[in-house]
């Protein structure tokens, strides 16, 4: 689904991000990203909604050249890719109902329509008695549980979350994470970058390290080929 | 964009005009005092085109006639000039006809004319000409080839009045659109920092739809159409400015106007008059935001 081929990104003057990545994620994944502070975790999924253009390399999604996407491609790519962030990116002047529904109503959904998907996904991550709130009277937990329905409204076939536990306590965390296990039951692949090592312990199935810049190891294909338990 | 995103658009650029009503309000009426000092030019020219139309309706060429003109002379010299391309219909006037006229013009006190012989005054054609014909270089021409005729004596038509009128008709289109220009000018950069200030407060907004797949067309459209909102709004504004202006001083106000007369005799604008007042405030509303939205999303994307 996800394939990088040699991918580097540098930013002006001599900034290097990201220097030669390769690496493949298939469909159904769910990956974890992490390194230290700089690794070049954001970068790389920056680069994957096309926040970001790579300096150098390929990055196929789905057989697509991602790289060399017009505007209106960058639009219809990310149609197809929800977000979550660590600083959940909700409007306060909107409704948790409208926030979650306003992707939807983007593409041309009609306004019943989207409300009544982004109902149905309030219900399923528990906020259903929650949906005519302001976000900034919901909780930590909560509001990031609305930019996961929100992610999810268009039912994307990939699923990018920046530190998406980074303002949460452990234990709301714990159930972000279980709403994510819940969104791959979907299908759906997910890349999750963060630098919890006790969360990544626990769900991880993949993970893989960045350090400067660099991919430093991939543990489950390593898994995979047995050469490490 | 599709037509299925339109709703979407509208409830945007609504809940954007009312977020933001007073600023909003603001460039509504700073563009409306534009269209207004527009519009009022485009009334005294269309009432300065009104009289200088009526002027020409009523234009007629007086040719006099040489007193020894037998009637035979005179009935082909009445054919001639009736067979004149320029001529829409001509009227002689005897001396009689002359006489009595002048002598009603005089009213009471036509008594001065009293000893005087009735023949005094000489038969004349009244010579009304073709509107087709009515330019001065035209009328020139036409008074030039009279004057050829022997039987003419003297050929008189009031076209320094006109020419005049012309003028100041021209004068008055040209004070129109350059006024208008530097106000529209004006108008253009405050309708495009309003909308800098739209795109600041929904600075959040944009940015979140950007990152859910929307289009450039998509996220621009709310704002290009609260500027035409308010584009319309003020050209109706002024619209009825106007009329109530106009309609205040025909009322209040039974001073001479000059040339145009008492404000009772002016007209108010045509419908395309009023049309091109609507017309104008939205493409200053239109073109505002586009070249806002252009400039300003490019540089805070590109920081």
């Amino acid at each position: 689904m996800i394939q990088f081929h040699h991918v580097s990104k540098t930013f002006p003057p001599d900034s290097v991000a990201l220097a030669d990545i390769n690496l493949a994620i298939d469909k159904g994944e769910f990956v974890f990203l992490t390194g230290p502070s700089g690794a070049g975790k954001t970068t790389l999924l920056k680069l994957l909604f096309r926040d970001e253009e790579p300096s150098k390399g390929q990055i196929l999604l789905n057989g697509q050249n991602i790289g060399r996407l017009t505007s209106r491609g960058v639009a219809r790519l990310r149609r197809q890719i929800g977000l979550v962030f660590q600083e959940f990116k909700l409007l306060p002047r909107l409704s948790v109902l409208e926030n979650v529904s306003l992707p939807a109503e983007v593409i041309g959904v009609s306004r019943k329509e989207s409300h009544k998907r982004a109902y149905e996904l309030l219900g399923e991550l528990g906020l259903q008695k929650k949906y005519n709130a302001r976000p900034l009277s919901l909780s930590g937990g909560e509001q990031q549980r609305v930019a996961i329905a929100r992610s999810l409204i268009n039912n994307p076939t990939l699923v990018l979350a920046d530190e998406p536990t980074g303002n949460l306590d452990p234990q709301i965390a714990d159930e972000t994470m279980r709403v994510f296990l819940k969104i791959r039951e979907r299908g759906t692949t997910l890349i999750v970058a963060s630098h919890d090592v006790e969360l990544i312990k626990r769900y991880g199935t993949r993970i893989i390290f960045l350090r400067r810049g660099r991919l430093a190891d991939d543990l489950e294909r390593v898994t995979k080929e047995g050469k490490r338990a | 964009m599709s037509w299925s995103q339109v709703p979407f658009v509208v409830r945007r650029a609504s809940s954007n005009l009312r977020e933001l009503r007073w600023t909003h309000m603001l460039t509504s009426g700073t563009m409306a005092m534009t269209l207004f000092i527009f519009g009022f030019f485009m009334l005294l020219e269309s009432n300065l085109q009104g009289l200088l139309k009526g002027w020409g309706d009523q234009i007629q060429i007086n040719a006099y006639l040489d007193r020894g003109l037998g009637s035979g002379e005179m009935e082909g010299l009445l054919k001639r000039v009736r067979a004149l391309p320029e001529v829409l219909r001509v009227r002689h006037i005897t001396q009689e006809q002359a006489w009595r006229d002048f002598r009603a013009a005089l009213g009471t006190q036509s008594n001065v004319l009293d000893g005087l012989p009735p023949d005094v005054l000489p038969s004349s054609f009244e010579i009304v000409v073709k509107p087709e014909f009515r330019a001065p270089p035209l009328m020139d021409g036409f008074a030039a080839r009279l004057k050829q005729e022997k039987a003419i004596a003297l050929v008189e038509y009031p076209q320094d009045w006109i020419d005049r009128l012309s003028l100041l008709v021209a004068g008055v289109e040209w004070v129109k659109w350059i006024l208008g220009g530097v106000l529209f000018l004006i108008t253009f950069f405050i309708v495009g920092s309003t909308v800098k200030l739209a795109i600041l407060a929904r600075r959040d907004e944009i940015e979140i739809m950007q990152l859910v797949g929307s289009s450039r067309t998509m996220i621009h459209a709310p704002f290009v159409l609260e500027g035409m909102v308010q584009g319309l709004v003020a050209g109706a504004v002024a619209v009825f400015a106007l009329w109530g202006a106009l309609e205040l001083a025909r009322k209040e106000f039974s001073f001479s106007g000059g040339i145009l007369g008492a404000p009772d005799q002016w007209q108010f604008l045509d419908l395309n008059g009023m049309a091109l007042i609507l017309l104008l405030g939205w493409f200053l509303g239109f073109a505002g935001s586009v070249f806002s939205l252009r400039k300003f999303i490019k540089t805070w994307q590109a920081s």
